[in-house]
């Protein structure tokens, strides 16, 4: 009997643990893939990793704009184990006090405070329990208006404006995600076998402007609107050679006005249009820049308007309408261009079409074709009126002018690299079409530099480089589309320097006060940014071309400042100082052009005088002074040679 | 069944031990992590400290109003050409 109770328990265990196995093949074996995607949906997650917009910056490389991760907390106060820490933490964080109070009170279930801060700034509050952080990213900008102009503004998932809105699908990066791991309290750690893909960074956009000529002529046009009194104004300065913008400041009263307006808002240029009629008349063999037409005092009935001049006179030639901007003359020489002609002129230097940079809402200008012209359009257009354009326009069609006559295709950004450092574009010089033939240029280079020296922008001289420019005063149209009394656009466009320019620089002032003429008020500014970028190591300027264009406004000038050089230098030697690389050119500023001319010297001896004294001794006599390897003077001392003639010192000349 | 048994909690323990190993790893990188963000984070508010303070803005306006100096006339910049030798 206890042996059948004995079998009988023992089978029922046997069945037991039967069934029990038979259960866990069931759940392990046919219900593995059901049982296994359960667990992972208990015990992992997925979290989106943001991806960091791509970083912007300047030609040298200076970040412009970039991305940076901060962080925003929440509180659960009842999980904090030391308050009195958490309370410090966040006094240090500099919250204000009375989210401090909210988030120390321990009758409170979750407090999220509304502030975002520096993930260094919270370390100690981040690491305690019942503080939980979630990182945000931010767009840091340059403190710069013209910058921020010209670059945009962004949120961390897309570009709003600017050029953050123009490459917004490159400055994008893709979201990245990562797999973590709950534990039974719900806490989560990023999963030890590494699933997920890593978030990739958007590219990096290296544009061409250059920050420190950007920031000279952000404040030449502050300096300006100051002095002037005008609303606002546009600078843009553009290298002819490739049609690199190299700065473009912008400022209107209109705090709203966000965006880079010499980009996105035309204007009538007036007549800084002048020269590429002449340039084209010249091309034609229309006209000669000597060839004289009546000019009638000042004062021209044309059908029933007056055109009228400011300089007045009986006759010009060419060179001297437009070195005395005289609208009479131009309307003169312009007659003898068709229509259509005078059409294409303006076409082909790109009015009328955006240029294509990477920007958004740029205007195209006005330019009509001549079925919609009235009888006096075709004047009117040859004194710079019924066009529009934007400055980037006027400057890249006079960067024609300065370039040779190549209507080039201008260009914000330098290069575009992925993040893995490849180089995914780059900017390269692309002529769009021949505007000007070489001949036709360098004549109107040569008028330009006349309106400088004795024309009507003399306001842009400088004294040691030859530049050019024309300068255009336009009347503004006001509400109701109509001319406004008083109010007018000024403007001026030089290249620097005349020969050979590397740089193109327009100035635009919306309404001056007082003396409206561009040539008083704009011209200055081109001066002012021209002395900047002179005086700053780093403006994008090729000094080692720009000195040999070098040309001294009287020699006492120069004597003074080879003494200031020639002081420093000996203060260097007798403080011992390394004097390291010395350039072997030292090219002083002589007299050229229209200095007056110096009769002839005797090369110095300068034996036994250290090298810094020679050089002073023989540039104080009047001489360039070339370094070169081997001892003596060439010409010999005695010599008698032009001033500015170049002697070449030997540096090891026993002393 | 002794030796089952033992085996049995030896591998039990090792798993649990490579798993606490696991998760104290998966702490120390979060930690880490959370660390190059707060310096990258640093870095980036330095760099931009830096830029401010270097800016050609703040340098020009502090010349000009604490040591009197101003941007120079062109003729009184004295450009220094290098040659095609230079000095030693």
């Amino acid at each position: 009997m206890r042996d059948d109770r004995s079998r009988w328990i023992t089978g029922a265990l046997a069945l037991a643990a039967f069934a029990l196995v038979c259960r866990a093949a069931w759940v392990q074996i046919w219900q593995h893939e059901y049982w296994t995607r359960k667990a992972n949906d208990q015990q992992t997650t997925t979290a989106n990793l943001p991806a960091p917009r791509g970083t912007i910056t300047d030609a040298t490389g200076l970040v412009l704009a970039e991305s940076r991760t901060l962080v925003t907390i929440a509180i659960d106060p009842r999980a904090v184990r030391n308050i009195g820490a958490l309370r410090r933490g966040l006094e240090t964080a500099r919250v204000a006090p009375n989210w401090i109070r909210r988030a120390t009170d321990t009758t409170r279930k979750w407090v999220e405070i509304p502030q975002r801060f520096l993930p260094n700034d919270i370390a100690t509050v981040q690491a305690m329990r019942g503080v939980r952080t979630t990182p945000v990213a931010e767009r840091v900008y340059l403190p710069s208006e013209s910058v921020r102009r010209l670059v945009g503004r962004a949120t961390p998932e897309r570009g709003l404006d600017g050029v953050e809105f123009a490459l917004d699908s490159l400055l994008t990066g893709e979201r990245g995600t990562a797999a973590l791991v709950r534990d039974a309290r719900g806490r989560t750690l990023v999963s030890p076998d590494g699933d997920g893909d890593a978030a990739r960074p958007g590219h990096t956009v290296t544009l061409t402007v250059n920050h420190a000529l950007q920031d000279i002529a952000e404040r030449a046009l502050a300096d300006a609107q100051s002095r002037t009194g005008a609303n606002g104004g546009d600078i843009v300065v553009l290298d002819p050679r490739d049609g690199a913008v190299l700065a473009m400041a912008s400022r209107r009263p209109d705090p709203k006005s966000l965006a880079a307006t010499a980009v996105t808002e035309s204007f009538e240029p007036g007549s800084t249009l002048k020269p590429f009629f002449a340039g084209r008349l010249l091309d034609l063999r229309r006209a000669r820049s000597d060839e004289v037409v009546n000019t009638y005092n000042g004062q021209m009935k044309l059908g029933t308007r007056t055109i009228t001049d400011v300089h007045k006179a009986p006759r010009m030639s060419l060179r001297e309408v437009i070195a005395q901007s005289s609208n009479i003359g131009i309307v003169q020489f312009a007659a003898r261009l068709t229509a259509r002609e005078e059409y294409e002129l303006l076409r082909d230097l790109g009015f009328g079409t955006p240029t294509g940079v990477p920007y958004p809402l740029e205007a195209s200008g006005r330019l009509r074709p001549p079925s919609q012209w009235s009888a006096t359009s075709a004047a009117s257009l040859a004194m710079g009126y019924e066009v529009s354009v934007s400055p980037l326009q006027l400057a890249v069609a006079y960067a024609a002018i300065a370039n040779g006559g190549e209507l080039l295709q201008p260009s914000l950004i330098r290069r575009i690299t992925a993040p893995d450092g490849r180089v995914v574009w780059t900017h390269a010089r692309r002529a769009l079409r021949r505007v000007l033939s070489p001949e036709a240029a360098a004549d109107v280079r040569r008028m330009l530099v006349e309106v400088v020296e004795e024309g009507t922008a003399g306001g842009a001289d400088l004294a040691q480089f030859e530049v050019g420019g024309k300068s255009g005063t336009a009347r503004r149209t006001g509400k109701g589309g109509r001319y406004a009394a008083g109010s007018y656009t000024a403007s001026f466009v030089g290249l620097f320097p005349a020969d050979d320019p590397q740089l193109v620089v327009l100035v635009k002032l919306d309404n001056p006060q007082g003396a409206y003429y561009g040539g008083k008020t704009a011209a200055p500014v081109f001066k002012a940014v021209l002395e900047g970028a002179l005086a700053s190591r780093d403006a994008s300027i090729d000094r080692q071309r720009v000195a040999a264009q070098v040309r001294a406004p009287a020699e006492s000038a120069t004597a003074d400042s080879v003494r200031e050089v020639a002081a420093a230098a000996e203060s260097r030697d007798a403080r011992g100082d390394a004097v390291g690389d010395v350039p072997a050119v030292i090219d002083l500023t002589q007299p050229r052009g229209r200095a007056p001319a110096l009769p002839a010297r005797a090369v110095p001896s300068v034996d036994g005088l250290p090298t810094r004294r020679a050089v002073f001794t023989l540039h104080e006599a009047g001489f360039r002074v070339q370094l070169t390897e081997g001892a003596g003077v060439d010409p010999a001392p005695g010599t008698v040679l032009k001033p500015g003639s170049i002697v070449r010192l030997g540096r090891n000349q026993p002393r | 069944m002794a030796f089952v048994l033992l085996a049995f909690l030896v591998v039990a323990t090792g798993v649990i031990a490579r798993r606490s190993y696991g998760i104290a790893q998966a702490r120390a990188l979060r930690d880490l992590d959370r660390e190059r963000v707060q310096l990258e984070s640093r870095r980036t508010q330095l760099q931009r400290d830096i830029r401010d303070a270097s800016s050609r803005v703040r340098l020009q306006k502090t010349a000009e109003q604490a040591l009197g100096m101003r941007v120079p006339a062109d003729s009184q910049v004295i450009i220094l050409a290098p040659g095609a030798t230079r000095a030693r």
